[in-house]
């Protein structure tokens, strides 16, 4: 009879030349890479004809005045002028806001739906719901909270009917920073939900299992794998709710007019013709945004890397 | 008194039977396999002793406690899951000592331990690998590694070996055999293939449609299966449907020709219709010896094995299997030839009363 530690060296031996086999690396197919990167040209030729001309317009614009001479001016004025600051900052606070938040309860709402052992009929429902809700924008989603919550709208109209309070005497209004938020959460929300639940139902019930049988609970669980796990997502999903709340326009101009001061809506003011008029102001503060986004975007590809180190 | 112990376990979802009164008795140290078919209950018998199914019936007892309604994390199990399961944003080391950590074990102590149980699985030097960077066996022994770490009393396996390629699937069930023999561990080991459980186990449990069909030692589950079910499911069985001739003499008639059976045929009468199985491996030619059956019939196929090789003899109505050693210097039939196989009375087995 084999002794017991004569059968562990035996059978190691073979269990290493049998994933030795298991390891190795298929060589690519070099021939066919061409085809690969044909694939790839119609959306080369879009980046570069959509993405990369216009911002390099943009950054030459950005150098010119209303003649086409180069100045500094432009640039100098994101740094100096109060209203241009003010834009920024409001423009940031409003991206931050709706992509913490957005991100937040989008998170819950689908873990509620994933996780919370709901009817599947309401999860159908409730990702239905979020596809379309989060290409709703614009100037029909302005119109809708303008129409329901605004100072004529209906549900102010039906508090005022029905409980007899004057929400306008009381101080409140959606016509600011706060109303424009809960505006652009409406696409915020869904679009968290939508990015959300795959990377939810991609979480493994057996790493669930083997917490618990490790002597884990269900906060071990979420703090030592679920979180890290879904991090690079959220971190993602965030970065695009921020990068859609500080790119849009057309809501907040339907929703507000100029009442708040967002830097697209001050593009759209340079460069629509009226009073404002300086093409090259706008290019500039598009140049501004351009930088911001940028930075953020660097900011997220080195939280991603930390927070998904895993994967590499 | 017995390690673990199964009582009368029954698991039903909604109106599906998972489980039904199962009861099982395991001694220390002792690899009890649970072996059937996909769906017979054996992985719903594991998660309830885990802890992650609550039994409709029955109580799980381990080491003289009930543990029948104890959260999977206050139960001393460790368990190894069929697609590893392992965290994937964890090194190997930090999966290793994941329990320990969440035991709040010191620093110094959970490194000491994932080093031990590092050499146990001949890992030494992965610490800082992350799953994804493993192989499949790799992966699963650091699954079984992490499941060790914390000295369990009872170690489960369910399906350990299923998602892994057959070369390293071989080589890993001796592993896991010679880990579980030096720790003394009690385990139980869920598998769908028989050549696995008769392979590493002290004993097997066949089961079928949530209930228990046998229990025994590898050899009497190959050898002696006492249900139809056990003998179709293990191994390979020339299974015929023959008629009862004479009771005490142990005679039997199928397709005409005339055998002889060592089971006992009491209680049943002369003419009663009851199903015989043949192993194929115990069946030869009868130009090599002649035995006390002598089986005519003709060469329907011949199959190489490699180790062995399998033909096919048809006996009137039944195709029968036969495995000989691969001999290269020995004279097989041809296809078409007639032939005379022949095996002992011991090896025509008894296995159910067909009317």
């Amino acid at each position: 009879m084999e002794s017991k530690s004569g059968v562990g060296v035996k059978t190691l031996q073979d269990t290493r030349q049998a994933e030795k086999g298991a390891l190795e690396v298929r060589p690519s197919r070099a021939g066919s890479d061409w085809i690969a990167w044909l694939g790839l040209l119609p959306f080369f030729l879009f980046a570069v004809m959509f993405l990369f001309l216009p911002s390099l317009s943009i950054f030459v614009r950005s150098f010119q005045d209303r003649g086409g001479n180069f100045t500094f001016e432009n640039i100098i004025a994101l740094f100096t002028v109060k209203d241009i600051i003010n834009a920024y900052r409001m423009s940031l606070t409003i991206s931050l806001i709706t992509a913490v938040g957005g991100g937040i309860f989008g998170f819950l709402l689908a873990y509620a739906v994933i996780m919370g052992g709901l009817p599947r009929v309401l999860r159908s429902f409730l990702l239905t719901f979020s596809g379309v809700a989060s290409n709703f924008a614009g100037v029909p989603l302005a119109f809708a909270f303008v129409a329901t919550m605004g100072n004529a709208g209906l549900v102010t109209r039906l508090i005022e009917q029905i409980f007899n309070i004057n929400t306008r005497e009381m101080g409140f209004s959606i016509y600011n920073i706060y109303g424009l938020s809960i505006v652009y959460m409406y696409f915020q929300f869904p679009l968290m939900v939508l990015i959300m639940a795959p990377a939810l139902d991609g979480l493994r019930r057996e790493w669930r299992e083997a917490c618990e049988n490790l002597g884990g609970t269900e906060i071990h669980y979420w703090r030592y794998i679920a979180l890290p796990i879904l991090l690079p997502t959220i971190l993602g999903a965030m970065i695009l709710l921020f990068g859609n709340a500080f790119g849009a326009y057309a809501t907040a101009y339907a929703f507000s007019g100029s009442f708040i001061n967002l830097v697209t809506i001050l593009i759209g003011a340079q460069i629509q013709g009226d009073v404002l008029y300086n093409p090259g102001l706008g290019n500039a503060l598009a140049l501004g945004m351009i930088v911001i986004m940028s930075l953020t975007m660097v900011g997220y590809v080195s939280l991603q890397r930390r927070a998904s180190r895993w994967l590499r | 008194m017995a390690f673990l112990e199964i009582r009368n376990l029954s698991k039903y979802f909604g109106k599906t039977v998972a489980v039904k009164d199962f009861s099982l008795e395991i001694e220390k140290g002792e690899l009890v396999s649970l072996l059937g078919p996909s769906g017979c209950g054996k992985t719903t018998t594991l998660r309830v002793v885990a802890g992650f199914e609550v039994p409709s019936e029955g109580q799980v007892i381990i080491d003289g406690k009930d543990m029948t309604f104890t959260p999977p994390n206050q139960r001393p199990v460790g368990m190894v899951f069929q697609a590893y399961a392992l965290f994937p944003n964890m090194t190997v080391a930090g999966n290793i000592g994941f329990g320990l950590k969440i035991a709040k074990k010191s620093k110094e102590e959970i490194e000491q331990r994932v080093r031990e149980m590092l050499e146990l699985i001949h890992m030494s030097g992965f610490e800082n690998r992350y799953p994804h960077q493993l192989s499949g066996g790799q992966q699963q022994r650091v699954a079984l590694a992490r499941a060790l770490a914390l000295r369990p009393q009872v170690l489960l396996l369910d399906e350990p070996l299923s998602a892994l390629d057959a070369k390293i699937r071989v080589a890993l069930r001796a592993e896991i055999r010679s880990i579980q023999q030096e720790l003394g561990i009690t385990t139980v080991y869920v598998t769908h293939d028989q050549e696995e459980a008769l392979s590493i186990s002290d004993r097997v449990v066949v089961m079928n449609n949530g209930r228990i069909e046998q229990v025994g030692t590898p050899f009497q589950i190959y050898n002696f299966p006492q249900t139809e079910f056990v003998a179709q499911f293990v191994g390979t069985l020339n299974a015929v449907i023959a008629e009862v001739m004479d009771v005490k003499e142990g005679v039997l008639r199928f397709d005409g020709q005339q055998v002889y059976t060592a089971d006992k045929l009491e209680g049943f009468r002369s003419g009663d219709r009851i199903m015989i199985a043949i192993r194929p491996e115990r069946l030869s030619f009868a130009n090599e010896g002649r035995k006390a059956n002598i089986l005519k019939g003709t060469v329907k196929n011949i199959t190489f094995l490699g180790s062995i090789v399998r033909i096919q003899v048809k006996l009137g109505e039944n195709i029968f299997f036969m495995d000989t050693f691969n001999n290269p210097y020995l004279a097989l039939p041809r296809v078409g030839d007639l032939t005379e196989i022949t095996c002992s009375k011991e090896a025509v087995l008894v296995l159910q009363r067909r009317s």
